[in-house]
């Protein structure tokens, strides 16, 4: 269970646009054809390899609904990362992307990386929003951005461990302050901070028993 | 000004307009006034001392205040920042407001000011998010007190304020930042935060966001683990909290922390005698975190079982902890230790592996190395608390439940002992067998004539039987010697547990009224035999074969001294003895116990008793398994403190002793219920099927080939004369039945004793009095139909006689014929003789004729004979329809039944004629 790096990310963006289907197939590589609204907030966890290293991601799945905004707002804060969804055969689900992107700004840490993700591009018959229109959005608003497909799992790993390499790469660059953990990001066990450059703390939070 | 006048009306309008609360309202008003208004610092400063002192020691002052004063204190809070001290002063009086002054004076149902006043405080617009912004302040005072209105506030109204907080973006972020602060403060937030996830899953889910289980183990870390103070408590009452209906959070926890920090809690250091009483509600609230994260979440989530199992397979490393807190440690107090073998119990619960692993735990140190389920056994058969009993068997009952091979592993040390042995005082068992030490157990009272630790091993026997033929046949087969050689050889354990069994209804019965333990002790060993007797025919066999067993059951069903569960086990036991046997000796079938049921209890009766067993309150309310309440700070030090149950709260009538409470657990209700079913079928089934010896072969009642007409006429004799026994036998039951139905009847009418108490009850009576009604009709047809199979009887009687009379004449006349024969024969030979050899009948001709004449006899007779058959058959089965009906009936009407009564004498009557003739 032991990690270099643990990053909290959550998943937002409109109802129906696919957000628990990334993060089953994510973690389970399981496809849900039918919608179970997601009620508040749901949780799930993976480990991954970046650089050689172990990293944890928990991710939090956020309810798109608008009833629970408020509830999901509390999310933002702490995460290191953001998966912000739309769902390519829904238009309005791209128009709404600035509200989210205003919400992010407004109450989710500065350094916090958001990945763009058109899904569903196994609907490719009923595209209502292109490629490129996602492309020019994320490059007017400083995200990194992917298609994919929940359903045939094209690129869901690339879309999460290309977030956790950026969030790696700036704490390599020393952008962080990764002893404070509100950025949603926490050094593991015997784990030898890396950033040389970085002002970090790099105890190891007293946690004697190493496994 | 003008809100405060507003105010002014408010509170006269609420609170009246006594005269020592207006003087309060004036002075509070004035106050105020000061704080809005006033133009000095210093002055504004003094009014807001002196207000905070009339509302900490006042009523009306609070009263007052609530109606005029927040939103004057809320705008000093919102628009004076910079003035620290005005701020203070500002949350020191809502604190105050918010404080109950002293419950005990004043009527119950006065207004409470200090709740009214935290309403009014979430009431007010933006409150909360102006009191979480506080929490930014740099004045340390300032943030302290904010908590602690925060806390007040979430005490009074908990649900407004967590719903308030989830509407305000990093309202808990802030919070739990507070985690961070000087211990003082971190303390105060700890506190709040336990009320604030008091069943309010998207705050827990939060706050496990914000790193809550990092923090929660690293304060526990540094209070010192389960040596800690109230602190560490409260950390373990928010974990719990977070995790007791959230699956989420579990999964969260499990995933990333894993559950390590939770046995570090567990470990005992230092000093593992000293038990405080702090330590205590420590360690029960880490084993409520264990218990909860077995249970798996919320009981309608559908992850919750995938969720559940995964974290037993992961808390398996626990469970060393968990011998050594319940098992090994002497000192740990009997709430702790009882936890944590429930948690051993739950953690072995219907998983095999985990079950397996304890099976091989071995506890202590060479050279007295023991097996942990020795130790726990030893534990059930000693421990001074019943509550201590109840968790070690549930130890047990967990191990055994769908387990052969562990039972059979326990069952191969259950071997006859040596005289010796089994009665040596109880000392240095450490090397004794599982076996040893449970037979030992098990005649205990030989040598002390306490039947508690018989009990105890009775329970744990039946554990070890449940559902499994092959223990129960070894179990079988064990004899003990006499307890004093001289008096007779040795006898099966089952028969010394049944002797025991009535030991303990004979106490009771010496001692007038029953002690709290006499009302378990005999459940507990009929459960035991109940178990046992399940399934097994043997056993049914081996209880049976001593005759005073049925008879001591049979008076035990219907003894109005014992208890109703009692009675309705006893009814059980003996159902079984019906269902299981498959006896063929007259007297020990299942046809004489159905008979002896039906003469001696009567059968609604005795169906009765299994009704009332199932209408008690140990039948409606039984649970699964054990079950704790959540320990909070206000519940946690009577929890640490309990020792034992008390003998007269056990004795309490509404509360069921708890030692009765685990043997009648859902499993076995339901176990009970569904015998009781069978054992009613069966009785059904007995009651109209004849015996196998009377049923009618056709081809039996045919001639035989070379039969004798004689020995053909001689059989089929005798075979009439069985089924008329058996048709007296039939209608005897049938009587008995009648008397049955008849005795049932006459106490529902008779019975104003049973007051209808309630408006159901009558309807249930009335729907009762209907179906009697329609019974009663049922049976007067059977009567008719009886009274006629009664003339049919007699008709087939004459039948007979006429019959016999015809054979008779027949003979007669046969003879008369051979008579006539001779004398013709002897005519011829004169003829001959006389040299004459014409005219007249040649001998072969004679001969012709008497054969004719025989054979027209023969047939007659077989006819008539073939007649008689077909209607005793015909009746037969009459008579079967006739039995399985009265036995369908239920009760009966008062008038009704005398009638049959009186009819039924006479038919009696009848009988007894026709017997003599
Ligand atoms: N064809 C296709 N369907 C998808 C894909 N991803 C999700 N869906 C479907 O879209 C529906 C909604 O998916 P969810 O993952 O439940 O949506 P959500 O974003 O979590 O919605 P909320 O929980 O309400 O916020 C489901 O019926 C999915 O089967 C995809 O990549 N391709
Ligand atoms: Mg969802």
């Amino acid at each position: 269970m032991s990690y270099a790096y643990l990053f909290k990310y959550i998943i937002i963006g409109d109802t129906g646009v696919g957000k628990s289907c990334l993060l089953l197939q994510f973690t389970d590589k399981r496809f849900q054809p039918v919608h179970d609204l997601t009620i508040g907030v749901e949780f799930g966890a993976r480990m991954i390899t970046i650089d050689n290293k172990p990293i944890k991601l928990q991710i939090w799945d956020t309810a798109g609904q608008e009833s629970f905004r408020s509830i999901t707002r509390s999310y933002y804060r702490g995460a290191a990362g953001a998966l912000l969804v739309y769902d390519i055969t829904r238009r309005e689900t791209f128009n709404h992307l600035a509200s989210w992107l205003e919400d992010a700004r407004q109450h989710a840490n500065a350094n916090m990386t958001i990945m763009l993700i058109g899904n569903k591009c196994d609907l490719s018959h009923r595209r209502a929003v292109s490629t490129e229109e996602g492309e020019q959005f994320a490059r007017e608003n400083g995200l990194i951005f992917m298609e994919c497909s929940a359903k045939t799992a094209q690129n869901v790993e690339e879309a999460f461990i290309s977030t956790a390499a950026t969030i790696y790469k700036k704490i390599q660059e020393g952008v962080f302050d990764v002893s404070n953990e509100s950025y949603g990001i926490k050094v593991g066990y015997g784990n030898i901070p890396g950033p040389q450059g970085g002002r970090d703390g790099g105890n190891t939070q007293g946690g004697g028993c190493c496994s | 000004m003008d809100l405060v006048s507003k105010y002014q009306g408010y509170v006269g309008r609420v609170f009246g307009n006594e005269n020592s609360d207006s003087n309060e309202d004036s002075y509070v008003e004035r106050l105020l006034d000061r704080i809005s208004n006033g133009k000095l610092a210093e002055d504004r400063r003094t009014a807001m001392v002196e207000l905070q002192s009339v509302v900490a020691e006042n009523r009306g002052g609070q009263l007052a205040f609530g109606a005029m004063g927040f939103p004057v204190l809320l705008s000093v809070l919102r628009e004076e920042r910079d003035d620290v001290e005005m701020v203070r002063g500002a949350l020191e009086t809502l604190i105050s407001a918010l404080t109950p002054i002293d419950h005990s004076r004043g009527p119950k149902n006065e207004v409470q000011p200090a709740l009214m006043n935290s309403d009014l405080l979430s009431r007010e617009a933006d409150s909360i998010s102006l009191l979480l912004n506080l929490l930014a302040e740099d004045d340390f005072y300032v943030r302290y007190y904010t908590l602690q209105l925060l806390t007040a506030l979430l005490t009074n109204s908990p649900t407004r304020l967590q719903e308030a907080i989830l509407t305000i973006p990093n309202g808990i972020i802030r919070l739990m930042d507070m985690l961070l602060e000087r211990e003082v403060i971190r303390n105060e937030a700890l506190l709040l935060l336990t009320y604030l996830t008091r069943e309010a899953e998207e705050i827990q889910k939060i706050v496990v966001f914000e790193g809550a289980f990092e923090k929660i183990f690293s304060i526990i870390k540094e209070e010192g683990g389960s040596d800690g103070g109230v602190v560490v408590q409260d950390c373990l009452e928010l974990l719990n909290n977070l995790l007791r209906t959230n699956a989420s959070n579990q999964v969260m926890l499990r995933e990333t922390l894993g559950f390590d920090p939770l046995i570090s809690i567990l470990r005992l250091r230092g000093s593992a005698y000293k038990f405080t009483q702090q330590k205590t509600i420590n360690l029960l609230s880490v084993l409520e975190t264990i218990q909860l994260l077995i249970y798996g979440g919320q009981e309608a989530d559908p992850s919750r079982h995938t969720n559940r199992l995964t974290n037993i397979t992961a808390l398996v490393k626990v469970l060393d902890q968990l011998l050594m807190l319940g098992v090994e440690s002497q000192w740990a107090p009997v709430p702790v230790r009882c936890a944590a073998l429930q948690c051993i119990g739950d953690l072995i619960a219907g998983h095999p592996q985990n079950r397996d692993l304890l099976a091989t735990k071995l506890l202590g140190e060479e050279p007295n190395v023991e097996s942990a389920l020795n130790s726990i056994l030893r534990i059930i058969l000693r421990t001074s608390s019943v509550q201590e009993f109840i968790a070690a068997d549930y130890v047990f009952k967990s191990f055994c439940e769908k387990n052969p091979d562990g039972q059979k592993l326990l069952a191969s040390t259950l071997t006859p002992q040596p005289q010796s042995m089994t009665y040596a005082p109880y000392e240095d068992d450490v090397h004794m067998s599982f076996g040893s030490m449970l037979l030992h157990g098990l005649t205990m009272s030989e040598s002390n004539g306490d039947l508690e630790t018989c009990c105890r091993a009775a329970s744990v026997l039946s554990h070890v039987l449940k559902d499994n033929l092959q223990c129960k046949e070894k179990v079988l087969r064990i004899e003990l010697e006499a307890p004093v050689p001289t008096l007779g050889g040795s006898e099966p354990l089952m028969h010394r547990m049944v002797k025991y069994l009535a030991l303990s209804s004979s106490m009771k019965s010496n001692d007038g009224k029953s002690s709290a333990r006499n009302t378990y002790v005999e459940p507990v060993i009929l459960k035991l035999l109940i178990v046992w007797l399940s399934g097994c025919p043997s056993a049914v066999q081996c209880f049976l074969d001593s005759r005073p067993h049925l008879t001591y059951l049979l008076e035990l069903v219907s003894n109005p001294a014992t208890t109703v569960c009692t009675r309705g086990l006893a009814a059980v036991l003996l159902g079984e003895c019906i269902i299981y046997n498959t006896s063929t000796d007259s007297g020990k079938d299942a046809f004489s116990i159905a008979d002896a049921i039906s003469q001696k209890i009567g059968l609604t009766s005795y169906f009765l008793k299994f009704d009332e067993m199932q209408k008690s309150l140990l039948f409606t309310s039984a649970k699964p398994a054990l079950s704790r309440k959540p320990l909070t700070r206000s519940t946690a030090a009577s929890m640490a403190e309990i020792e034992d149950v008390d003998e007269n709260e056990a004795l309490d009538q509404k509360n069921d002793h708890p030692m009765l409470v685990s043997t009648f657990d859902l499993q076995f209700v339901n176990f009970v219920k569904q015998l009781e079913g069978d054992i009613r079928d069966k009785t059904v089934e007995i009651y109209s099927h004849p015996k196998s010896q009377v049923a009618v072969v056709p081809a039996e009642l045919e001639q035989r080939n070379g039969e004798a007409d004689a020995d053909y006429i001689k059989r089929l004799k005798s075979f009439l004369e069985r089924q008329c026994l058996e048709i007296q036998d039939l209608l005897s039951r049938n009587a008995t039945l009648a008397e049955d139905v008849a005795r049932t009847g006459g106490s529902g009418s008779s019975g104003h004793e049973r007051r209808p108490s309630s408006g159901a009850e009558r309807v249930q009576v009335e729907t009762l009095r209907r179906d009697l009604y329609e019974a009663s009709q049922r049976l007067e047809m059977l009567k008719t139909e009886k009274s006629q199979i009664e003339s049919e009887a007699e008709t087939l009687k004459n039948f007979a006689a006429k019959m016999e009379a015809e054979l008779q004449s027949l003979s007669n006349a046969y003879n008369s014929l051979e008579q006539t024969n001779i004398q013709l024969e002897d005519e011829v030979k004169a003829l001959r003789s006389g040299g004459s050899s014409g005219g007249g009948m040649s001998a072969k001709d004679i001969e012709a004729l008497k054969a004719e004449a025989r054979e027209e006899a023969q047939k007659e007779s077989e006819a008539e004979l073939s007649d008689l058959l077909v209607c005793l058959g015909q009746e037969q089965s009459k008579v079967e329809r006739l039995s399985a009906r009265l036995m369908e009936l239920g009760e009966d009407v008062d008038k009704l039944l005398e009638d049959i009564g009186d009819d039924d004498d006479a038919g009696l009557g009848e009988d007894d004629e026709e017997d003599e003739d």
